[in-house]
C-alpha cells in the first residue's frame, strides 16, 4: 500500500474512473465477482485512497472511494463482451505492476486504455472445437468401455466444427445469444443426424450428444457457483440464470433437428 | 483394458478438449500449455478415483478439482495472472453437458409425448446429477481459497 498522501479532488476522480474501468474490464470479459471486487478495491488502496467499495449487479456496478473523508460515487452499466482471459490476465498485471511500484496513476490508466482484446484465429477455434467434441465422444467411449469407433468420431467433429464457425458468424452479425445458441445447436444435430440417419455411426446418441457440448456454458455454470460460494448471491443467480437459458436455447435446437430428421435417438 | 493404458489415454485425450475451450475463453497463448496439462491430470485423476477408487463420480469430481486448482495456483503465482485463467479451461472436460442437456430433453419428452415415470426419473437423475458435478467443480476449484488463501490474495 503507498504511504498516505495528499490527493486532490480531481485526482480522487480519476482514480475512481480507473477502478471502474478496470472492474468493468473484468465483469465484461467473465471474471468472476470475487476477483472483479478484490483487483478494484486493491487497485484503489495501491493508488492512495482510503477505502473503496463496490456493488456488483448482474448489468451495472456502483462504486464508491473515499479519502480524507470525501466521497466520490459512480455508477457504471456493464454489458457482455465475451469470454476473454487475456484481458483478464493484462489488467491483473497492470494491478501487479502498479503494486511493484512500477507504475503510478497515468500510467496504470494509460495501460488499462491500451488493452486490445486478443482473439485467436476462427478457423483455428472451430477447428480445434471439433476436436474436442471429438475428444468429447472418445471419452464417451472410454467411459463406457467401447472399443475405438472412428464414425462417432468423425460426425462428432463435423458438427461441431461446423456449429462453431454459425456461433460465430452469427455473434458477429451481433444475433442474440439465445438466438445464436439455437441455431447452432440445430446445424450440429443436424449434421450428426445425417451420419445417424445413414448408419455411418456406431453410437448415435454419443454422436448426437458430443456435436451440440461446445454449446455448454460451462464458464457462466462455474462462475455462477463459485460467485455464490463467496457471497455474491446476485450475480451467481443471475449468471446461473443466464447459463439455463443458454441451455435451454440449446435444446430447443436440438429438439428442431430432432423433428425435422425425425431421428429420437438421443433418450 | 488395461488400468494404466486406460487412464493415460484418458489424460491425452482430455488434454484436446481443455486446449480447444481454452481457446474460445481467449487464454493468452502461453498459457494453453497449462491448460492441457491440468486437463489431462484433472479427467485422468477423477477416472482413476471413480473407476479405480470405488468413489462416486461427485466426489471424483471434487478431488480432481481440488488438485487442478491447487496446480493452478502455482502456476499462477509464477505466471503472474489469476489461477481461473486457465484452471476453467482445464475443468471443462469434467462439465456434465450430456447429463444437463438429457435431462432438459427429457422435460421437452415429457411434454411431447406425455408423462411416464421413466421420463421423470431421467430428467431427475441427469439433471441433478449436472447439479452436484458442477458443485463440485465449482467448489473444488475454490476450495484452495476457502481453506488456506483465507484473508489474502492468490496472486
Amino acid at each position: 500500500m503507498a504511504e498516505p498522501r495528499q490527493i486532490s479532488e480531481e485526482e480522487q476522480r480519476q482514480i475512481t474512473r480507473v477502478c471502474a474501468q478496470a472492474t468493468l474490464l473484468l465483469l465484461q470479459h467473465g471474471a468472476e465477482s470475487a476477483l472483479a471486487e478484490t483487483v478494484c478495491r486493491r487497485l484503489g488502496l495501491a493508488l492512495g485512497l482510503e477505502e473503496v467499495e463496490v456493488v456488483l449487479v448482474a448489468n451495472g456496478i456502483t462504486l464508491t472511494t473515499i479519502s480524507r473523508g470525501h466521497c466520490c460515487t459512480t455508477v457504471r452499466r456493464n454489458s457482455d463482451r465475451g469470454l476473454n482471459m487475456q484481458v483478464v490476465t493484462e489488467v491483473q498485471r497492470a494491478l501487479l505492476r502498479l503494486e511493484a511500484g512500477e507504475f503510478d496513476l497515468a500510467g496504470v490508466s494509460a495501460r488499462l486504455a491500451q488493452i486490445q482484446p486478443f482473439r485467436y484465429n476462427r478457423w483455428w477455434v472451430a477447428l480445434m472445437v471439433g476436436l474436442s467434441c471429438a475428444a468429447f465422444a472418445r471419452l464417451g467411449q472410454l467411459g463406457q468401455g467401447e472399443a475405438l469407433e472412428w464414425g462417432t468420431l468423425g460426425w462428432a467433429f463435423a458438427g461441431s466444427s461446423l456449429a462453431m464457425v454459425v456461433r460465430q458468424t452469427l455473434a458477429h452479425h451481433g444475433f442474440n445469444p439465445l438466438v445464436n445458441f439455437a441455431l447452432a445447436a440445430f446445424v450440429a444435430s443436424s449434421v450428426a443426424a445425417q451420419g445417424v440417419l445413414h448408419g455411418w455411426v456406431g453410437n448415435p446418441r454419443l454422436a448426437m450428444a458430443a456435436s451440440v457440448l461446445l454449446l455448454v456454458p460451462g464458464y457462466p455454470l462455474i462462475n455462477a457457483v463459485s460467485d455464490m460460494v463467496k457471497g455474491y448471491l446476485n450475480m451467481g443467480l443471475s449468471r446461473a440464470g443466464t447459463a439455463l437459458l443458454l441451455l435451454l436455447a440449446s435444446c430447443g435446437g436440438i429438439v428442431l433437428a430432432m423433428t425435422v430428421w425425425n431421428t429420437w435417438t438421443w433418450l | 483394458m488395461n488400468p494404466f493404458l486406460l487412464i493415460l489415454e484418458d489424460a491425452l485425450v482430455a488434454a484436446i478438449p481443455a486446449v480447444g475451450f481454452a481457446m474460445i475463453f481467449n487464454v493468452p497463448a502461453g498459457a494453453l500449455k497449462y491448460c492441457a496439462l491440468a486437463g489431462a491430470l484433472g479427467h485422468s485423476l477423477r477416472l482413476g478415483l471413480h473407476k479405480f477408487g470405488g468413489l462416486p463420480l461427485e466426489w471424483s469430481t471434487l478431488l480432481a478439482a481440488a488438485v487442478v486448482s491447487m496446480v493452478g495456483i502455482q502456476w499462477a503465482q509464477t505466471w503472474r495472472a489469476h489461477p481461473k485463467v486457465f484452471t476453467v479451461a482445464a475443468v471443462i472436460p469434467m462439465i456434465p453437458g450430456v447429463y444437463a442437456f438429457t435431462a432438459l430433453l427429457a422435460v421437452v419428452e415429457i411434454d411431447r409425448t406425455g408423462y411416464t415415470p421413466e421420463l421423470f426419473a431421467k430428467m431427475m437423475e441427469n439433471g441433478l446429477r449436472a447439479f452436484f458435478i458442477v458443485t463440485a467443480l465449482a467448489v473444488g476449484l475454490a476450495l484452495p481459497g476457502l481453506l488456506f488463501y483465507r484473508r489474502r490474495p492468490v496472486v
